[in-house]
């Protein structure tokens, strides 16, 4: 089996049904909307009537300081919590009365910020676990071991394969996941992310601990996972290098309310911005952002 | 093609070979008593094969197993001494065995079954401990009110009667009061052991396994990838609990055995036996419950065999405060404070005897990601890596990009 024609298969897989194949980002229809969404833990009101729409195929960013409430608003989304006020839409269907096992079946996958992988199972477990919902053969036919049993467990195991195939996990499918290097564990966590088939990628810091290049590879395999799976990602990110060079749209948040919301440009010179998170950081920032920022600028679109 | 032979030969060695046990157990081992350790060792092993699906597997702490083993064991012995009964009574044959034990087995699973999903369904929906004490409290609360009620009478409504009728703490000896017919001998023992291990073999290994697994791990991620915690928590809860009844129902009419069901046989104490075996062979490990079942049951009756050993009668007679039975208890706890510090994970972990290896082994020749057609399906994250030139093995390829790897804590918000 060459590697071409695996991942020929997985495109397959993953191109099937979806309409178009051109990578390029469009303005798509709203694909994930937040309207009026608020969270109080206690007194503290954790996100406060927070509002934005993420189109189909958007690289979108969620910043903003320290306890701004961004992990907040992906265990929203996700279900983790459920909002006190305000609604959640996912592709037309209302989130808030979805467990987080059906948002995920609806398209929406994530990962964690302090990352959550499955410690006693293989690499490739834990991206099998992801596919366990998909599945035809249920739980007669696996005692059973019926033909459909074997079929569905090599269809997913090829799918699973070619999946860590392209986050370079596929030598190490067999070890256990507490075994791998911290950024390979990010990797394996978009990895099982992705084998949800999902409509939307919800990354939480997927940049946190990396160096220089490893955020500028990160960059180039965020936008490559949007354009080849044709998915939407929204990005809550600390490290300005990949935020300001992959997001096409931005918005940022300050004490759990919104702030500031537009293009990576305008973000750049929001005042109000400036004011609350970059700071003085900004003046700082060029030397070793001149390559991200200029295709930030050069891919960013400015939304309406 | 060959799958399918090779379960039609296994399937063909088993029926043979438990057969054969309950044709040749009598000569194998001419002491009934040993016998009824044999035997007992053997439902030993399903109860902590159904504990391990929920303890092990699941991650979910239930210490109130005896109390479905209980269930398992009166509803069967209830089921087989009134088919007893109907087939004319008489001498207990395997011919007949074949109606009264699949009648028996299947009607203590269901009702075991049952109360699984009533005991389930609400705590499962919590968090760690509280299982724990939730499956506790039923479990006393089973064993107590079959204990204590035995006054009968016309007073009493028909739940009332029912109860009595069970015969309180003196135990239930089936319709007459002579006895549960004994219909359980090797074969129904030695082949509930065997598709018990296959079960959750199976189990283990599948999808359904895996993603319980994965919810023991981390329910949070689990959920995000869409696995519903509630449902893999309450169906492993069932099952475990339908394996218990079965084990019951071996149990109740378990031949060389005691022919009366009693409420002190699940206390608390046999819980915690369940639970040992399944700890020290190693939580989630088919083979470990095996192992542990039947190491936990020799064991016990080791002690009870030294205890009739001349030399610690002498001692006895000496020291009359001295109390062997207490002996177990310190073997035990010694047993398990080794195992716990020389083996945390127990004797198995969560392996198994037999190594099950992956058919789509990886190294089987995949080409690195510089082949034709790489680079638009190579993400660009490997697009550093296929550099490297179409390096022979995924481990080569994955290497450049490992190699600058450098962990650091996150940054929390």
């Amino acid at each position: 089996m060459s590697e071409d024609a695996g991942s020929n298969a997985v495109d397959r897989a993953y191109k099937a049904g979806k309409a178009s194949e051109d990578p390029a980002p469009r303005a798509g229809k709203p694909l994930l909307e937040l309207r009026g969404v608020t969270k109080l833990f206690g007194g503290l009101r954790a996100v406060s009537d927070v509002s934005f729409t993420v189109p189909e195929h958007r690289i979108f960013g969620l910043i903003g300081p320290n306890g701004a409430g961004k992990t907040t608003v992906f265990n929203l989304i996700t279900g983790v919590y459920k909002s006190d006020e305000g609604t959640i839409h996912f592709g037309g269907t209302d989130l808030g009365p979805q467990k987080p096992s059906a948002i995920a079946r609806l398209g929406v996958a994530r990962t964690f910020q302090n990352i959550r992988l499955f410690g006693q199972l293989t690499v490739l477990e834990n991206v099998l676990v992801a596919c366990e919902n998909t599945r035809k053969a249920h739980l007669g036919s696996a005692l059973l071991r019926s033909a459909l049993f074997y079929r569905d467990e090599e269809d997913m195991e090829k799918r699973a394969l070619e999946l860590l195939r392209i986050f370079d996990l596929h030598g190490m499918a067999d070890e256990t996941c507490t075994s791998l290097s911290y950024g390979n564990q990010r990797r394996l966590e978009i990895a099982r992310a992705m084998m949800l088939s999902p409509r939307a990628l919800l990354l939480d810091e997927p940049a946190a601990g990396m160096n220089y290049g490893e955020a500028e590879g990160l960059k180039k395999q965020i936008r490559w996972l949007r354009d080849h799976f044709e998915i939407t990602v929204v990005l809550v990110e600390h490290n300005m290098q990949v935020v300001m060079g992959v997001c096409e749209e931005i918005h940022v948040l300050d004490h759990g309310e919104t702030i500031a919301h537009g293009s990576p440009g305008e973000i750049r010179t929001h005042p109000k911005v400036l004011a609350a998170y970059l700071g003085e950081e900004v003046p700082d920032e060029p030397d070793g952002e001149s390559v991200g920022a200029a295709s930030g600028k050069s891919e960013g679109e400015v939304p309406a | 093609m060959g799958r399918g032979l090779k379960t039609i030969i296994g399937a063909v060695v088993l029926v043979a070979a438990v057969i054969g046990l309950e044709m040749g157990l009598e000569h194998i081992l001419p002491d009934a008593a040993w016998r009824q350790v044999a035997l007992f060792a053997m439902v030993n092993v399903v109860v902590a094969l159904s504990l391990n699906v929920i303890n092990g597997m699941a991650g979910q702490f239930s210490i109130g197993h005896a109390g479905f083993v209980g269930i398992g064991a009166y509803t069967a012995a209830i089921v087989a001494s009134h088919l007893h009964q109907s087939l004319g009574g008489g001498e207990v044959t395997f011919a007949h065995s074949f109606i009264v034990m699949p009648a028996a087995i299947a009607s203590a699973a269901v009702a075991a079954a049952l109360f699984g999903v009533i005991v389930g369904l609400p705590s499962l929906r919590l968090r760690g401990d509280y299982l724990a004490i939730v499956t506790l409290g039923f479990a006393e609360i089973f064993r107590l009110v079959i204990a204590t009620a035995q006054t009968g009478g016309t007073a009493q409504g028909a739940v009332g009667r029912f109860l009595a009728s069970l015969g309180g703490q003196n135990g239930y000896a089936g319709t007459d009061g002579t006895g549960v017919p004994q219909y359980a001998g090797p074969f129904w023992i030695f082949g509930a052991v065997a598709l018990g291990t296959i079960i959750c073999w199976r189990l283990k290994f599948s999808g359904w396994g895996r993603a319980l697994r994965a919810l023991r791990e981390d329910e949070i991620a689990s959920a995000a990838v869409g696995v519903d915690p509630t449902s893999y928590k309450v169906t492993s809860f069932v099952i475990a609990a339908a394996g218990a009844g079965v084990a019951g129902a071996l149990l109740a009419s378990m031949r060389d055995g005691n022919p009366t069901v009693q409420p002190d046989q699940f206390s608390f104490m046999y819980s915690f036996d369940a639970i040992t075996m399944v700890i020290l062979g190693g939580s989630g490990s088919v083979s470990g419950a095996i192992v542990g079942g039947v190491f936990v049951t020799i064991t016990v009756k080791l002690i009870e065999q030294l205890q009739g050993l001349e030399s610690i009668q002498d001692l006895r007679t000496e020291y009359p405060s001295l109390d062997l039975n207490a002996l177990r208890m310190v073997i035990y706890a010694g047993v398990l404070i080794g195992l716990m510090i020389l083996r945390p994970e127990g004797l198995f972990g969560e392996r198994e005897l037999f190594k099950r290896g992956r058919r789509n082994a990886p190294g089987g020749g995949p080409g690195g990601p510089g082949g034709p057609g790489g680079e638009r399906n190579a993400p660009p994250g490997g697009a550093e890596a296929a550099l490297a030139e179409a390096a022979p093995t995924g481990v080569a390829v994955a290497a450049p990009s490992t190699g600058v790897a450098v962990a650091a804590p996150a940054g929390s918000e």
